[in-house]
């Protein structure tokens, strides 16, 4: 069976760079599954997901190297319908709204009526995804009268609506409040539920740790560490890359240092209840 | 029944004028604009002033009236006036040539400058009266999607209506923080460095945000579809009132009065 994208040795550098902002990149991601990237800042997280899309280099221009199949065929043979089947939520806020519509109805509705979905059939998705976003409530309000964290949930209902089977979110809660933050990862869970392959940037490890299935981390263009969350944030080497781990397991490394016997550092407040239960009986 | 966001969306206007085709709307305000010219042309009185541009503007009120949007129009024509007063005060004291007609200390009025200072005062207020008609009575939806209909280019369409968006965003957010200053006792009439005070912190992040923006909103709009070939959907259905016809003929009828009026003067001579 074919992967959902798959990535053999690919290579990226940005026009009048020297340096590839990817370098041998390899990925083999499954359909269903949510990958968390992370990294310091400039380690090539959003040109990552720009090279799945295909904005790089068909936007940035640039060269590439190497091969990206979407769901076992190169990304170059797919034609504009690439957009409903690769959702893409980008990092800043305020340039996601059209900017040409009145409200927040419509503005999630832009996508359908630009690949010709008919009335009832638009009517019928639109609520169904505000409903989704937990934005029905805004459904008459102008777009550009939204706060972050109801803006960001606006952008996600616009690409969703699409019901592409990949989506990319590129930290989506980075410039929201902790409360918008979880609901925003609400959404991301039942899209999960929903059956999509989605690729999530994101700072807030806490989170990640309880949400993603594996993680791959980025370090000056390249990947230095990919794979099964537990396995991934547990490694306490990963610090030395400025990238922050999760409290508990930092707790729990502290708690290990003091003495106490942890085979294997919790990530989560879950594992971290059932390792203590475990100690205490 | 509750009524579907689609049915919310449609503009269903009962006045039949204020409902008129938006490029209807605006080949009147063509027709208004040539008339105007030509009756410009038609000088009276021995000091050849274009008198007859006075009682011509009381039709920017009459449209205003029969679209029923009076008020508004009419207050949205207050930085109009202003701009006319100001032409009309200095054109007809500075602009010198011809005989003087009135005189008093340093001032004095002479016939060049009443001249231009009636020309170019009313048909600033005649022109942009009829502009702000159209505008006023105008949705940036219906003017977008008219601009569909006639064909125009989409991405040309695109960068009309977000720039108009943009204007209309601006103006009400401005109002907003002036409102609230002057209902926390901050005086904002009149006051430009408190104006400015109170504009400046809103406008530059959104202006900034727009030019750096541009690169984003570009691949944002991509990822939705913006450039897919092929038939697009309109939710909103841009509808005509009916009284197109009957308003273009009275206009064009009205315009080939004058322009032969004009004719007919010029044999007179
Ligand atoms: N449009 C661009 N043109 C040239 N260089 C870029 C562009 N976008 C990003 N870069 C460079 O590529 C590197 C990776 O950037 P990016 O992928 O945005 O990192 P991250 O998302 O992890 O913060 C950085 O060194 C950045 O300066
Ligand atoms: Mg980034």
């Amino acid at each position: 069976m074919a992967y959902e994208i798959e990535c053999k040795d690919v290579t990226y550098t940005y026009p009048l760079s020297k340096k590839p902002a990817i370098k041998n990149l390899n990925l083999k991601l499954e359909k269903g599954k949510l990958y968390g990237v992370i990294g310091e800042n400039g380690a090539g997280k959003t040109t990552l997901c720009s090279i799945l899309r295909g904005f790089a280099p068909s936007f940035y221009k640039g060269t590439i190297s190497g091969e990206v199949l979407i769901q076992g065929k190169p990304l170059s043979s797919y034609d504009e319908q690439i957009s409903r089947k690769i959702g893409y939520v980008f990092q800043n806020l305020f340039t996601q709204i059209s900017g040409i519509k009145n409200t927040v109805f419509e503005e999630v509705a832009y996508g359908l009526e630009n690949f010709g979905v008919p009335v009832e059939e638009i009517e019928r998705k639109v609520v169904d995804i505000m409903d989704l976003t937990d934005i029905m409530d805004l459904a008459e309000k102008s777009p550009f009268e939204l706060s972050g964290g109801q803006m960001q949930r606006v952008a996600l209902a616009s690409v969703i609506v699409l019901d592409p089977e990949i989506l990319i979110i590129d930290e989506p809660t980075s410039q929201l409040d902790p409360q918008s933050a979880e609901s925003v990862f609400k959404i991301i869970k039942k899209l999960k539920e929903r059956g999509k392959t989605i690729i999530l940037i994101e700072h807030k490890v806490d989170l990640l740790a309880e949400y993603s299935d594996e993680i791959i981390v980025l370090h000056d263009s390249q990947v230095i560490k990919m794979g099964e969350t537990r396995h991934v944030l547990s490694d306490l080497s990963l610090r030395e890359h400025g990238i922050q781990l999760p409290q508990v397991t930092l707790l729990a490394e502290k708690l290990r240092e003091s003495g106490m016997r942890i085979d294997e550092l919790p990530i989560t407040k879950k594992q971290a209840l059932d390792l203590i239960q475990e100690k205490r009986s | 029944m509750e009524k579907t966001f689609t049915e919310k969306i449609q503009i269903n206007k009962r006045n039949k004028i204020a409902g008129l085709y938006p490029a209807t709307k605006l080949q009147i305000v063509i027709l208004f604009s040539i008339s105007t010219l030509i009756i410009n042309s038609i000088k009276l009185t021995d000091a050849k002033l274009a008198l007859l541009l006075i009682p011509w503007f009381a039709l920017v009120p009459f449209m205003f009236a029969i679209t029923g949007e009076f008020k508004k129009s009419m207050k949205s024509m207050k930085p109009i006036f202003v701009v006319a007063i100001f032409i009309i005060a200095v054109q007809t004291f500075i602009v010198s040539g011809g005989q003087t007609l009135w005189h008093w200390h340093f001032l004095s009025i002479r016939e060049k400058g009443l001249q231009t200072a009636i020309s170019l005062g009313f048909l600033v207020l005649n022109i942009a009266g009829m502009f702000t008609w159209m505008l006023q009575s105008t949705s940036t939806k219906e003017i977008s999607r008219c601009f569909e209909e006639s064909g125009m280019n989409f991405k040309v369409a695109y960068i009309f209506t977000s720039s108009l968006e943009m204007i209309k965003v601006f103006s009400k957010r401005s109002q907003t923080i002036l409102d609230a200053q002057r209902s926390r006792g901050v005086e904002t009439e009149g006051n430009l460095k408190v104006r400015a005070k109170a504009f400046f912190p809103t406008i530059v992040p959104l202006i900034l945000g727009g030019i750096i923006g541009s690169e984003d909103r570009v691949l944002t709009l991509e990822a939705r579809g913006f450039s897919i070939k092929g038939e697009h959907t309109h939710l909103f259905d841009l509808k005509k009132s009916g009284y197109e016809r009957r308003m273009l003929v009275v206009s064009i009828i009205i315009t080939l009065l004058i322009i032969a009026g004009r004719i007919s003067l010029w044999r007179m001579k």
